[in-house]
Parts: structure tokens; sequence; C-alpha cells
């Protein structure tokens, strides 16, 4: 049983509704100090409603979330104080420049960000000669780079990532990689979704394969590889001779394409 | 167990970091604040010979009125209708900050720029037109001119509430700007039949326009001008209400 002590996020009977359509169904997980958890899933399995719910974008019906001990309904603005998110499509004013959009959420996250310390998170960010440019004349890898730094400007214990490395080149995506690792290291937790089996087998501590709303399995990439090797439906799908982490998944999420 | 570190923010810090980023994006939208500026600047000189004739408070309200509509229905609307489709809000919602932050630092802009364009039309009246009125004139005007301008404000959220893609909204409310001022000129200077002048008179456009030359003569204020005050009001609370019951912050 989970120790509920190492939990930073706990989710526990989860379920939101979109009228009467059911977009997730009694989801229950836990992310651990230290622990890149992934959430994998189709087009359209709950992955986002999930995070959504978690984030307080949505409502949901049934469930409770809990993060760094703070129950997401009762408390909110502490539940949301102890996360850090970057949205699927990154989204700020694109009249600000980007010094201007650190600015911004330093101060709302209450963070005092002196003139020396925004040049040294644009060092970081490798953005310094960019510090003037609108956010919207960044390249894609430079908005999830400015987008990441603002998820984690207030040095959260959780950090939300709803595919991050979308459309992002090989260099950027590794660089990514390394960001998100080093959260780790710090001892914070995150939450991340993802269609890339790649990243999810290289990055994510365990993972949570969701599908229709339910969460199917969690466990280590290893492990459901080690645990489905020789089921029928993952051999069958399998294309290498060996089995991947993307067999093991469209074994169990089946093979049609979702809208 | 919780984490005693976890701090909510101050209110005041986290609204004012909103109102320095909402003040920098109007201030580089400067075209479209110079749009606002400019009709009604226009119409105030284009009326100089009218003057005479209607009355300096007369020609001063109406032109402020124009720019109060364009404040709320083409600045405002347009502004919440592309962030809401682009993501700002819902990024700002997933932040520690009431979602109540967000819009009063949106409004509190708006406010900003009625007080601009009430200032701006003083100073091109008394210039150009040599219009001036009483100290108390000055200030009731200032207030008339902030209830007006929360009703093309409230009407603005009432379109973003009722409408959710934003070329949609930026047609409506252009749409409606057109008619105020169409219908506003001529329906209210009796041009288009007596029906038509009394709808204009009791319309937002109409109301607004009567508490605001009441405000520069404050003697003149009179029981028809408490009514269109009471209309005024009316207009805020409906179209308010409708406005925040309907409204979605993300237009899926």
């Amino acid at each position: 049983m989970d120790n509920q002590y190492d939990s930073i996020l706990n989710v526990s009977g989860l379920n939101v509704q979109y009228g009467t359509f059911t977009a997730v169904k009694d989801v229950s997980f836990d992310v651990r100090k230290g622990e890149i958890f992934g959430l994998l899933g189709p087009n359209g399995a709950g992955k986002t409603s999930t995070l959504s719910a978690i984030e307080g974008l949505v409502k949901f019906q049934a469930g409770s979330v809990v993060v760094d001990g703070f129950d997401a309904r009762q408390k909110p603005l502490y539940a949301r104080a102890a996360m850090g998110v970057q949205l699927q499509s990154t989204s700020f004013q694109p009249e600000l420049k980007v010094s201007e959009i650190l600015e911004l959420y330093a101060g709302i996250y209450g963070v005092s960000l002196s003139k020396g310390k925004l040049e040294e998170i644009l060092k970081e960010i490798k953005l310094e000669e960019s510090a003037s440019k609108r956010f919207g004349q960044l390249s894609g890898g430079q908005q999830q780079r400015v987008s990441l730094v603002i998820s984690t400007i207030h040095n959260p214990r959780l950090v939300l990532l709803d595919e991050p490395t979308t459309g992002l080149d090989p260099q950027s995506r590794r660089q990514l990689w390394e960001r998100i690792e080093a959260i780790r290291e710090r001892d914070h937790a995150v939450l991340l979704t993802t269609h890339s089996m790649e990243e999810a087998e290289s990055v994510c501590d365990r993972i949570g394969i969701i599908d229709h709303g339910r969460v199917i399995v969690i466990d280590t990439p290893q492990a459901l590889i080690e645990k489905y090797k020789n089921d029928p439906e993952v051999v069958a799908v399998s294309r290498r001779g060996r089995v991947t982490l993307e067999d093991v998944f469209i074994g169990l999420t089946g093979r049609e394409v979702r809208a | 167990m919780t984490n005693m570190e976890t701090i909510i923010p101050k209110i005041s810090t986290a609204l004012s970091a909103l109102m320095k980023a909402d003040f920098t994006t109007q201030w580089r939208n400067r075209r479209s604040v110079v749009l606002v500026l400019l009709v009604p600047v226009i119409i105030l000189i284009s009326w100089k010979g009218l003057i005479d004739k209607l009355g300096g408070p007369f020609a001063l309200s109406n032109s402020l009125t124009y720019g109060l509509i364009a404040i709320g229905l083409m600045g405002y609307t347009n502004s919440v209708a592309r962030d809401r489709d682009k993501g700002v809000f819902q990024r700002l919602r997933v932040a520690p900050l009431p979602t109540w932050a967000i819009m009063m630092s949106r409004l509190f802009v708006q406010l900003m720029m009625i007080i601009l364009v009430t200032t701006a039309i003083f100073i091109v009246g008394y210039d150009y037109d040599k219009i001036t009125l009483t100290p108390m004139g000055y200030v009731i005007t200032y207030f008339t001119a902030i209830i007006g301008g929360a009703v093309y404000l409230s009407l603005g959220q009432m379109i973003v509430g009722l409408i959710k893609s934003p070329e949609t909204v930026n047609s409506t409310s252009r749409l409606v700007y057109f008619l105020f001022i169409v219908i506003g000129m001529f329906g209210g200077m009796g041009l288009l039949g007596k029906q038509v002048e009394q709808l204009t008179k009791w319309s937002p456009y109409g109301t607004v326009k009567i508490i605001m030359a009441a405000g520069m003569v404050p003697g003149s204020w009179s029981m028809d001008t408490t009514y269109a005050l009471l209309a005024t009001i009316g207009y805020i609370i409906v179209f308010a209400s409708i406005g925040i019951k309907k409204f979605k912050w993300d237009t899926k």
C-alpha cells in the first residue's frame, strides 16, 4: 500500500462528466515524491480531463484530489499554489515580451524576481538574447522552455505537464527531458501526459495507462513490458521481435485509430 | 500531511502583476486606443457648427457616448474573446488566484480608458469648441461616464458570454457599435421618425447620453434624468448578469 506521506498527488475515485458523457470514471492513482509519473492513453481517453480536474479547470462530480496535503476542493488556492502547470497549448498574452511574462507569473505566484534573478532564469533556458522578444516570435522549442520555466517559477512540489514535447525537435525534446529530470532530483514530483512511448520509457518512473476514462494499469515501464510480454494481444501487435512499451500500450488499448 | 511551505501569494501582489501586464498589453495595442479616442474626437470636431444650436453639453455627451461604446464593444469585448480563444485565461486560472481578480484587472484598465477618453473629450471640447463646464459638472461627468462605460462593458460581457467564436464576437460587436452610432446619431435627432427617437432615447445609447448631458450641467437634472439613470443601472444589471452567468473561460 502506498505511503500517503510520500505521495505529493493523490487522486481517488475521480469522476468527470460533461453533460451526460463521462470522461473520467473512478480514476485513482498517486504521484510520489521524486517521481515522474506518465499518464498515457489514446486520443479522448481522459488524460487531459484528469489533468484539468487536478488543475481545477473542470469540476469533478465525485472523488478527491489532494495536492501536497491540500484538498483541491476545500483549499483550491493552496492546492494550485503547490503545483506548477504547463498546459497543452502554451498561451500567454501575445503582446507581452518574454521578460514581462516571467515578471507577470512571478508576481502571481508571489515570487520576488530581481533583475539579476530574471537574467539568471533567461540564461538558464538559453533565452537571454530573446528577453525582449514577444512570446509569439519564439520558436516552438523556445516557447516550451518559457512555459516550463513559468510552471516551475515558484518551485512547486508538483509539476503537471500536458504533452510537453509535442512538436519539438529531438534536441529540444532531450533538453526538456533533462529539465524534467532535474525536477525529480529536487525530490519534487512530475505528472505528465504523452503520446510518445519513447518518452514514457525514458523519463517516467511509473506510468498509468488510461482508456475510455478508466485507468487500466499502473506500473513501471519495465514491469509492464515484463508482465505483458506473453499476452497474445500484445504479442500480436509486436513489430520488432521484442515487446516494447508501445506494443503493450496498443495491446491494451486496441489498434483502432481514435478521433 | 500538508507542506507548511506552501503559501498563497498576497492578492495585492498578484493583482498588481496582472494590472501591469494588462496595462502593457493595452499600451502595445496603441492603434486601437487611438481609434477609441479618434472617433469621438472627430465627431466632436465635426459638430462645431451645431454647438450654438444644440449646446455644448449635447455635443460633449454625444461624443463621449461614442467613445464609451468603442471602449466596451471594440476594446474589452474583443480582447476577452481573443484571450479566451488563445487559452490565456486558462493559464491564469491554474495559478493560485481567484478568478474575479483576472477580470477585475481588465476592468480596471478599461476604467482608466474611460477616464482617458473623458479627459480627451473635455480638452478637445475646450480647446476647439470653447466648451466649458462648472467644476461640479466636470466631476459629475467623470462619474456618469464610468456608469455609462459600465453599460457598454456589461453589454460586451454579454456578447462574449453568449458567443464563443472570437470572429463572431468581433463581427457582432462591430455591428452593434455601428447600429449605436447610426441609430443613435440620426434616431436621437429625430431624423428617423418619432418612434425611433423615443426608442433611441430609452436605449442603452440614449439613457447614457441623457445622464451624461445632465451630469455636465447639474442644474438641469430632472425626473427624466433620474429615470434614465435607473434604466442605465437596469441595463448594467441585466447585461452583466447574463454575461457573467453565460461566460465560459474556454471555447471548447
